[in-house]
């Protein structure tokens, strides 16, 4: 039945050929589109978690509290060293969240104090990366501080300039002064006209010794949102080691918006798929109707010679998904090489890179598809042979073969 | 020897349009395992149409169809097949072969249908086609062979399946009338020497001066029977 079957879709060779080219085209576009929306997640989940970290450590609903001393972890050293004992490979790092008072020689702004580690993950990410003007800044003999451009512009100070904190009622100094090390630029202007980067010791001694606001952890080989398993892993590693009062978030508790936007992708992308593969299928019915009209007779003496209805049905099924999924194997190459030459990095045009930047999307990104992925689309193309196959079936197993036998196409 | 194909008072009626069509009016008709069997008639007389009903392609307006012990005229579509498949072999007048299948696949058919194995359908198949002397033409499609050949690989198709007994419907008429008379002596000899059932429609007086038993209808009526020594 099968061989017969697979004679049949070449009989009629045009018709098919141009059927199946469409099926491997869907195919390929769907394999393309999944593994581009696979760059983009992962890249965006990269670019998001490479600031926050994939598991952030701080005090229980710490973003609700007004109070600056109630937000924080005491005693941080001691709690990095235990998570990142219990995590080895994992880079744990601390940071300290300071609001205050920046001044230049005639102009001040209320700002937000990052206090991060020199060298740390969170210090390139924040700073070195994104460094306009300057250096990073020290905490070697001098305090000095890197500035959001728009920040420096607003204070009028330029690199090498001094100014000066105040950070009034904590535990810490209180007031320092600082000199400009170098000048950042953010991806939102609004951020960076009150961001201002020290060092952790430096954040510390000015407000709160020895504690952070909150502490991140990264864990090693983390590059996709889809390996939601590893990340649950390490947090229930970690969870008897949190101290009462406190919450191991998730970079998808912590990022909410963001995840919810990776999220999205892939019921957008079954959505596309459904378009597609419905036009793909309206083509496959054309072609398996035509097919079965051009034949009745030869039904007809299926029929004649034992065939029951089922049987007749199966073969018109069986001709739709050998016509379906030829095409699918053809589209799944193309679209598999297509996605194989992307995964060692592309880039959007110019104009359009910059754009998507300030929403977080990497410059070069790296297509990626999963089993799981490739199969849905397998799935959706059976699918379509079966669907597309149903009616001509359906109408073929319902042939008398009297009847069929004298019809004249 | 018991009857192995029996109708009793067979009526058909075809509706067109509303328009009703009598095609038989109430035939009788027994035939024998082993018998070769000739329905003789005019065009229009209705002999198609009871090849139809005793090979279960069709169901009668009224009477009964037996065949191999088995009533065939109150079976739905899906039993009929099963009867047909296991029971029936066809040759048709157009020879209706599958085009894209060779000659081998084609005699093989109905033992495909039937889910045979591979090697046992090739085999019965190849044994089939060299009874019919198309040895050298298994591999060949049906455009590459000439009508005669054609309508043997028909009765080596129907043969290969071993059915009780084989139906041909104006086996002759698209041939010319030397190929024809071979044909008839290809079923004779099938019939002789394997005892293969054959009733055969034919509307050329000339061929049924080769066969023992004629059965003549008219108007959809057994008008007579001829039985020679």
């Amino acid at each position: 039945m099968w061989s017969l079957a697979w004679k049949n879709v070449r009989r009629g060779r045009g018709r098919s050929l141009l059927t199946g080219a469409a099926v491997a085209a869907v195919v390929a576009l769907m394999m393309i589109m999944y593994g581009f929306s696979g760059a983009v997640v992962n890249g965006m989940f990269q670019n998001m978690t490479r600031s926050t970290g994939h598991l952030i450590l701080r005090v229980k609903n710490a973003d609700k509290i007004r109070e600056f001393e109630r937000g924080l972890i005491q005693d941080a050293p001691a709690l990095q060293e235990r998570l990142a004992r219990a995590l080895p490979g994992a880079d744990v790092e601390a940071m300290l969240e300071v609001p205050a008072l920046l001044a230049g020689e005639k102009r001040s702004r209320g700002v937000l104090l990052y206090g991060l580690e020199p060298g740390g993950r969170l210090m390139k990410e924040f700073v070195t990366k994104k460094l306009t003007a300057g250096g990073p800044p020290q905490d070697d003999g001098d305090w000095s501080a890197a500035l959001g451009r728009a920040l420096a512009r607003a204070l009028k100070v330029k690199v090498g300039d001094g100014v000066y904190a105040f950070v009034p009622n904590t535990s810490g100094i209180g007031a320092a002064a600082f000199t400009v090390s170098g000048l950042v630029a953010l991806p939102e202007s609004t951020m960076e006209a009150r961001t201002a980067v020290i060092t952790l010791a430096a954040a510390q001694e000015l407000a709160a010794p020895n504690a952070a606001s909150r502490i991140v952890i990264f864990l090693p080989g983390l590059v996709s949102p889809t390996q939601q398993g590893r990340l649950e892993q390490a947090r229930s590693k970690l969870a008897p080691l949190v101290p009462a009062g406190f919450e191991l978030l998730t970079w998808r508790q912590a990022e909410p918006a963001m995840a919810a936007i990776l999220d999205m992708m892939t019921p957008l992308l079954l959505i596309y798929a459904v378009i597609f593969f419905v036009l793909a299928g309206l083509l496959v019915v054309n072609t398996v109707y035509l097919g079965l009209v051009e034949r009745i007779r030869e039904f007809g003496v299926i029929i004649a010679l034992g065939a029951d209805r089922w049987r007749i049905m199966r073969l018109v099924i069986i001709e739709s998904l050998l016509l379906v999924l030829s095409g699918a194997a053809v589209g799944a190459a193309l679209g598999g090489l297509a996605v194989w030459r992307m995964s060692h990095g592309f880039s959007l045009p110019g104009p359009l890179a910059r754009q998507y930047a300030e929403f977080g999307l990497p410059v070069v990104m790296y297509a990626s598809i999963t089993p799981a992925q490739v199969a849905l689309v397998f799935a959706f193309a059976l699918l379509t042979a079966l669907a597309s196959a149903l009616w001509p079936a359906w109408l073929a197993g319902r042939l008398e073969p009297v009847e069929a036998m004298r019809h004249v196409a | 020897m018991n009857a192995l194909i029996e109708a009793r008072n067979l009526h058909k009626v075809y509706k067109t349009d509303g328009v009703e069509t009598p095609a038989l009016r109430g035939a009788n008709l027994t035939v024998k395992a082993g018998e070769f069997t000739a329905i003789a008639g005019p065009s229009g007389s209705g002999k198609s149409t009871l090849l139809h009903l005793l090979g279960g392609l069709d169901r009668p307006t009224e009477g009964e169809v037996w065949l191999d012990g088995e009533r065939l005229d109150d079976k739905n579509a899906v039993e009929r097949a099963r009867l047909r498949l296991w029971k029936v072999g066809f040759v048709f007048q157009a020879y209706n072969l599958i085009p894209v299948l060779t000659a081998l696949e084609n005699a093989a058919f109905v033992l495909e249908l039937r889910g045979r194995p591979s090697a046992e359908r090739r085999e019965r198949a190849l044994a089939a086609l060299a009874e019919l002397e198309l040895d050298g033409y298994a591999e060949r499609r049906p455009n590459q062979l000439s009508g005669g050949q054609q309508q043997r690989v028909a009765v080596a198709r129907a043969l290969a399946a071993e059915p009780a007994v084989i139906f041909a419907d104006e086996p002759t008429a698209n041939l010319d009338s030397k190929t024809g008379l071979a044909l008839i002596e290809y079923m004779k000899r099938l019939n002789r020497e394997k005892g293969v059932t054959f009733v055969f429609s034919t509307h050329d007086p000339r061929l049924l001066e080769h066969v023992r038993r004629v059965v003549h209808l008219e108007d959809g009526r057994i008008a007579g029977e001829e039985v020679r020594g």
